[in-house]
């Protein structure tokens, strides 16, 4: 049985069984390959994506558990071709390296930063515990989201 | 709601749509909550049930209820949700803590309080030496009805429950106990804990120390209480120093489980200094 899924504002039917993980279905059905498929149990932090406005590790939610929620991935990010106020410090400060954990990062950057717009870099860090950065680049992400925060 | 024969997962409503479903599906069919350790499970290697009964969209189970004897916390409140809804509520600093401080944000804010305390194979879960010291209660439902477990009991017994029992929610008496949750992972956060002490501490009028529940977690596969150093507690002034001495001198009490993260005498080792945090955090909080 097909379920119908509501990404990034578009109604999307995937004909996948109930248990898989949303990540496979956004990068294999969907083509929505920025989410990436990495530890597959929820340490890493590299998939994920905005269910109902909260961060979610993809690969540990289900599709079928979905139906009717609103799932948002780092593609909706740039509005009408616009990067988002993070994307654009995080270019500012050269923040990108390999580009594996930056997905994530963003999506968890992007909800924590709406619910705490002036977060210091103590809380940032904590924001951030379950995102796992292969080429250590941590301190420049936190300069940049800090760096936003007092602009806030 | 929908179960089509051929799907392997069932999205209940209710408890007793949840109950019916997973009564029709036989020893087959667990019940579904935050999902962070069965759909981990293809990675690990770990069998995955035959059929799934989703219990997120039942409302019952994802109530916080406050009352002014007991708080009674559904079973499908996430870590974070149970941190946020309780964190200036009495007796529940350390409650708070180990909801607050497990895992990361996004494990938090999707794992939940019955998915945490089904898995019995999870020694280093923060939640259940949280609620072993606070007398909490296990709610547990069948088809047959409902029925409350003692904590220490239910610990004892998760294994071996009939097929079709679905954890509904826990109580939890609110005494007025000073309560608090020392963890040590190896990294700061974001890692399991080695070794967890928590407890919770009534004092008299004189400060001395007039029941004490400490409870150990990670250190061997499930969660117990400190018998030996609570009767050493009661009768003295609560001091963090004097409770490491004390931890120090039960340590016997613990047979310390090896993991590749840390061998079963390095979880030992650590207690006394954990113990002494814990108190220092529970003479910070509020009674």
């Amino acid at each position: 049985m097909a379920t119908t899924l509501t990404v990034n504002g578009e109604r999307r039917v995937s004909a996948r069984g109930p248990m898989t993980a949303l990540i496979d279905v956004l990068r294999d059905e969907f083509f929505l390959t920025g989410a990436k498929s990495v530890c597959r149990e929820g340490a890493c932090g590299a998939c994920t994506v905005h269910v109902d406005g909260q961060p979610v590790v993809s690969c540990l939610a289900p599709i079928g558990t979905l139906e009717g929620r609103e799932i948002r991935t780092v593609e909706s990010l740039a509005e009408a071709s616009e990067p988002s106020a993070l994307q654009q410090i995080m270019e500012e400060h050269d923040v990108v390296q390999c580009g594996m954990c930056f997905p994530g990062i963003l999506m968890v950057l992007t909800g924590f930063l709406r619910e705490c717009p002036h977060a210091g870099r103590d809380e940032i860090k904590a924001a951030l515990v379950g995102n796992i950065c292969r080429c250590t680049g941590y301190e420049r992400l936190v300069d940049a989201a800090a760096a936003l925060a007092r602009r806030n | 709601m929908r179960a089509p024969d051929d799907e392997n997962l069932f999205i209940a409503g209710t408890v007793p749509d949840a109950l019916a479903a997973l009564a029709s599906h036989g020893v087959g069919a667990m019940p579904f909550a935050g999902g962070t350790w069965i759909m981990r499970a293809p990675i690990r290697r770990e069998p995955q049930a035959a059929f799934y009964v989703s219990l997120d969209r039942i409302p019952e189970l994802s109530a916080v209820d406050i009352a002014i004897d007991r708080i009674r916390i559904g079973a499908c409140v996430t870590h974070s949700r149970l941190a946020a809804q309780l964190a200036e509520v009495e007796p529940c600093h350390g409650l708070v803590t180990a909801a607050g401080s497990a895992a990361n944000p996004a494990i938090r804010g999707m794992a939940t309080v019955g998915g945490n305390l089904s898995t019995w194979d999870f020694p280093a879960a923060d939640l259940p030496p949280a609620l072993l010291c606070l007398d909490a209660e296990v709610e547990l439902a069948t088809t047959d009805g409902r029925q409350r477990l003692p904590f220490e009991r239910f610990l004892a017994t998760r294994r071996e429950l009939r097929p079709g029992t679905l954890l509904t929610g826990v109580t939890i008496p609110r005494r007025p106990v000073r309560t608090a949750h020392a963890r040590l992972p190896l990294r700061k956060a974001g890692d399991y804990p080695v070794a967890i002490v928590s407890l919770a501490i009534l004092l008299d009028r004189n400060g001395a120390v007039e029941d004490a529940s400490v409870a150990v977690g990670s250190v061997e596969s499930t969660a117990r209480r400190w018998p030996e150093l609570e009767r050493k507690l009661v009768g003295h002034p609560l001091d963090p120093e004097t409770a490491r001495v004390l931890a120090e001198a039960e340590l016997g009490a613990f047979t310390g489980r090896d993991g590749v993260e840390a061998p079963g005498w390095y979880r030992l080792q650590v207690l006394p200094a954990l113990m002494r945090r814990a108190v220092d955090a529970a003479l910070r909080s509020q009674s």
